[in-house]
């Protein structure tokens, strides 16, 4: 049991260490996207505009047996190049799942990527710890670095 | 992290090197430790140049049940794995047969605003404790000693309420100049003085110094903060973006002092007399010890001081032309459009 009670105090310090950080952007997503328009997208990429603020990712979905181009809006691509994943990373044509909400306009055919995976449900792209972030200096491999950017 | 690129060599240096994280010393080839001498610019001044990062897991305040400043070891990397761990969860595999989100939104607070923003994979922000001094920190802000922002003046709350007042009748997205300074790409969401981390992520920032002037490059949004070296403030009406930044050395530390901040860009509330001084000290060949001190007595019942380590990266800074692909600021306007023809509230 202490062991569980140490963990659930050690949970709550994450959380609030963590605190006020959540998923956005130079926006607040809340007043683009419409809570009561959810979607479920799934189509083959055929553009993807890598660019800031946001990538946006351009899907062709079939509806009713015709084809739509939906736009599905990202994080800022800098974090994904310092990973080392490029624009040409994900091909054109490389089919896709999508689920989000669509804009307030609902004349757009535009949605946030809430959740963008291939469709066998992997992360379209892989975020992980210790690749390529901005370093602090505890990691051995980093032991004499310099500054960059001379 | 990928260990098959190390050599064993290579391991065992880096734990000779983390071993001796406070000490400014580098291990040469032959295990023996030379001690490290301040770089310095042609003219002799300390040489800050580089690109550094100031991301970090160490909020901005203290979290209430820490107590003290300083965090034990373990306690850092108790913090460090949850972190990692939260990652690793966030990576999992999706169900490809997940239906749409729920009708009515999904419950996410804050910025990602009850539509759940996009994959935790376009965030970057640390992975870290910060360490000053040797010390692991649980709060950037070192002074006062409880680690949080000072409660805010009787004055500066008035002042919230008659810019309130001014707003009435007006929505907040009757015209693109109501928008954030951040949704219209001209500054970055989080502080550009103090350099204090958004937590999201290209936290990142390059300084590049001659005799007469230090410039100061943030990732986001691609701003460049020029510091003059003597001097004296521009006249108060005059008031650029990022403030007025005038600097000078002492001894070996760069101390640059802020002050005609624009009153779109408020740090906390303070803008119009807020006074920022900066301290950048070089500590060893990978750190800059960065402290900042926020003054305005017409918003804070007192000043307050953080610290935060700058750390080296071989990293690039990407630019971030935010304007080019502000689709954000269309959408949301045109969305608040949209919304009024829906409820017959058009003006």
């Amino acid at each position: 049991m202490k062991t569980r009670t140490t963990f659930s105090v050690l949970l709550l310090g994450v959380g609030l260490l963590l605190a006020g950080r959540s998923v956005i952007a130079h926006h607040a997503f809340g007043a683009e996207f419409d809570p009561n328009a959810p979607i479920r997208l799934q189509g083959k990429v055929v553009r993807l505009e890598w660019v800031n603020p946001h990538t946006w990712i351009h899907i062709e979905t079939i509806k009713d047996g015709k084809p739509e181009i939906w736009m599905i809006e990202g994080g800022t691509p800098n974090t994904l190049l310092r990973r080392g994943v490029t624009r040409e990373t994900v091909k054109v044509g490389t089919e896709i799942i999508v689920d989000g909400y669509q804009t307030k306009d609902h004349s757009l055919k535009r949605a946030n990527g809430r959740d963008v995976t291939f469709t066998d449900g992997r992360k379209l792209f892989m975020g992980s710890s210790g690749t390529g972030a901005p370093k602090d200096g505890r990691d051995p491999t980093e032991g004499t670095k310099k500054p960059g950017g001379r | 992290m990928n260990f098959t690129r190390r050599s064993g060599f290579r391991v065992l240096l880096g734990v000779v090197v983390a071993a001796g994280l406070a000490s400014p010393a580098i291990v040469t080839l032959h295990g023996q430790a030379k001690p490290w001498t301040m770089p310095r610019t042609a003219d002799g001044k300390p040489d800050l140049q580089g690109i550094w990062s100031n991301a970090t897991i160490t909020p901005l305040e203290r979290p209430k049940e820490y107590a003290s400043l300083v965090l034990s070891a373990e306690e850092a990397a108790r913090l460090e794995k949850a972190t990692a761990d939260r990652v690793e969860r966030l990576n999992q595999d999706s169900d490809p047969n997940r239906p749409a989100p729920p009708q009515g939104g999904d419950g996410s607070t804050g910025a990602a605003g009850n539509v759940g923003g996009y994959n935790n994979f376009w965030l970057d922000p640390g992975e870290r404790v910060a360490v000053v001094d040797g010390q692991f920190r649980s709060s950037l802000i070192i002074d006062p000693p409880d680690g949080r922002v000072p409660p805010t003046t009787p004055e500066a709350r008035a002042r919230g309420q008659a810019r309130l007042k001014t707003m009435a009748g007006r929505g907040q997205y009757d015209h693109p100049e109501f928008r954030p300074l951040a949704e219209r790409c001209l500054l970055s969401f989080g502080p550009t003085t103090p350099l204090v981390p958004n937590y999201f992520y290209n936290n990142n920032l390059q300084i590049v110094q001659t005799p007469d002037h230090v410039m100061i490059l943030m990732e986001m949004v691609h701003d460049a903060r020029i510091v003059r070296i003597g001097g004296t403030h521009l006249p108060k009406h005059i008031r650029p973006w990022m403030g007025d930044s005038i600097g000078h050395w002492e001894g070996d530390t760069l101390v640059v002092e802020t002050t005609n901040f624009p009153l779109q860009q408020p740090f906390r509330g303070a803008a119009e007399n807020l006074k920022v001084t900066e301290r950048f000290r070089r500590v060893d060949a990978t750190t800059i010890n960065y402290r900042f001190t926020v003054e305005d007595p017409t918003t804070f019942t007192r000043p307050f001081t953080g610290e935060i380590p700058f750390r080296a990266t071989d990293e690039l800074i990407y630019e971030y032309a935010c304007h080019e692909g502000n689709y954000a600021m269309s959408n949301v306007l045109s969305g608040a459009r949209n919304e009024e023809k829906r409820l017959g509230t058009k003006k």
